[in-house]
């Protein structure tokens, strides 16, 4: 009998505290974003898709060689005094697992991760790119209606 | 006062109230979803006009639009009419709602009497649905409906029994002017008859925490699963205006009706009723649902000798 009359008193003790947790919440400001108008700024860390400078590239073909799913395929031609330039730099991003070990073991950072993370196509073909395109992620980056 | 007669008169009033509940029916809809996403610190509907008060217009096309689907084996007159079950008494309630001083459609005598009959007809719109719809978590849910309305009707009556008490009649118009001194929720044995109410009431209307009889993660919805298209949307009308219905009468009976300074008297008859609908829906969205044997228990263990008690205290006090 007790128990009946504790509950009778504190029950609606805690019921407004539960009250007032809501309450706060319904003052205070939305935190989700009106996707797509708004968008969440990525964090510095944050893993998007390969990305190359080809100026800084060496043609080492570490990259291509610690990737876990062969995604990235590394041509090159060979030039007169021992030089060497790009010929072309294929990356596909249905393979891609986004693991980061290419940006890691590249050693002088020609190939870093961006932040584009919005990469659904309408067919596969648009997934194999070629990295030495400059206009490569121009569809991603200002998307148009097709 | 414009003097029409008859039957032109009928159906302008019919007209006006059945407009009045629909925009009203909408508002709650799109007001509901912002409280319930504020409260869950989201934004809610936003695309269908300014923040969305488009989207029950939008929604109400689509519900036009939808294929109105009966199952196999489905009771089909039963089925049929249990949507105008629900809807047409909820509707009925409107005619001795008091807006203002001579805004009503008729002071019945027994005004508070008539609201609370016809809006108990609603179940039976709902056991219709149980039964008619041929599906076990329909059944259950119009079983446990008819259940919890019994259940909680005795303490919402005690609870109104004891304004009865204080103001003398039954009559919506003369329970506001009853009120001319105070509101009846200040006096210490009617805010008690308040909180009774309000709870009974809630549950009389089936919303959570006491939504059990359509509880959607158990009963996927209960007595309306198998409903779609503009009978759904029925269900759903005649939802919100029961809530419009219980949150007028407690405006009416406890916090003074149409009564209070500078505004005209619909203003406040709104301003108290949407604020009532307004607490209705935060403790939606802050409590979770009861289980049978909770509602079941607090209906009869609680309430019920509460609102008796308090019975008795407020016959004592006009007694002695």
């Amino acid at each position: 009998m007790s128990s009946y009359f504790k509950r009778l008193i504190f029950g609606p003790v805690n019921l407004t505290k539960g009250l007032i947790v809501t309450f706060r919440n319904l003052i205070s400001p939305a935190i989700t974003l009106q996707y797509p108008t708004q968008k969440q700024k990525m964090t510095k860390r944050f893993r998007g898709l390969v990305d190359l400078d080809p100026a800084k590239c060496i043609m080492c073909y570490q990259c291509s060689k610690i990737c876990p799913t062969a995604c990235i395929a590394i041509t090159h031609e060979d030039l007169p005094e021992n030089k060497k330039r790009l010929a072309s730099f294929k990356y596909r991003i249905e393979l891609c697992c986004f693991c980061g070990l290419c940006a890691q073991v590249c050693p002088t950072g020609a190939i870093f991760m961006n932040k584009i993370y919005e990469i659904a196509t309408s067919s596969r073909k648009e997934l194999d790119i070629d990295l030495l395109d400059p206009d490569k992620y121009a569809e991603w980056l200002n998307p148009t209606v097709k | 006062m414009i003097t029409l007669s008859g039957f032109t008169s009928m159906v302008i009033v019919a007209a006006i109230i059945l407009g009045f509940i629909s925009a009203s029916a909408m508002f709650l809809i799109w007001w509901e979803r912002k409280v319930s996403a504020h409260i869950q610190v989201r934004f809610g509907p936003m695309r269908v006009g300014w923040h969305g008060v488009l989207q029950p217009i939008a929604d109400a096309m689509k519900l036009l639009c939808k294929e109105d689907i009966m199952p196999c084996g489905a009771d089909k007159w039963v089925w049929w009419l249990a949507p105008f079950f629900v809807t047409v008494p909820a509707v009925m309630a409107f005619v001795a709602l008091p807006f203002g001083k001579d805004l009503i459609v008729r002071d019945l005598n027994m005004g508070i009497l008539y609201i609370i009959a016809i809006t108990s007809m609603g179940i039976f719109g709902i056991f219709m649905a149980g039964w008619g719809s041929n599906n076990k978590y329909s059944l259950l849910g119009g079983m446990r409906s008819a259940a919890q309305i019994i259940s909680y009707e005795i303490p919402l009556l005690l609870s109104i029994v004891t304004v009865l008490m204080f103001s003398g009649s039954l009559s919506m118009q003369k329970i506001v002017q009853a009120q001319a001194g105070g509101w009846f929720i200040l006096k210490p044995s009617l805010f008690v008859a308040f909180m009774v109410y309000i709870i009974s009431a809630t549950a009389e209307v089936n919303r959570a925490p006491f939504d059990i009889p359509e509880a959607e993660s158990e009963l996927v919805a209960g007595f309306h699963t198998e409903y779609s298209g503009m009978k759904f949307a029925m269900f759903f009308i005649a939802e919100y205006t029961n809530l419009f219905t219980i949150s007028a009468i407690a405006a009416t009976l406890f916090l003074g009706g149409w009564r209070g300074p500078f505004f005209p008297p619909i203003v406040w008859f709104f301003i108290k009723t949407y604020g009532i609908i307004f607490c209705l829906m935060w403790v939606r969205w802050t409590f979770p649902r009861v289980r049978v044997d909770q509602l079941m228990g607090f209906a009869w263990k609680v309430l019920t000798p509460i609102a008796f008690i308090n019975l008795i205290i407020a016959g004592w006090l006009l007694l002695r």
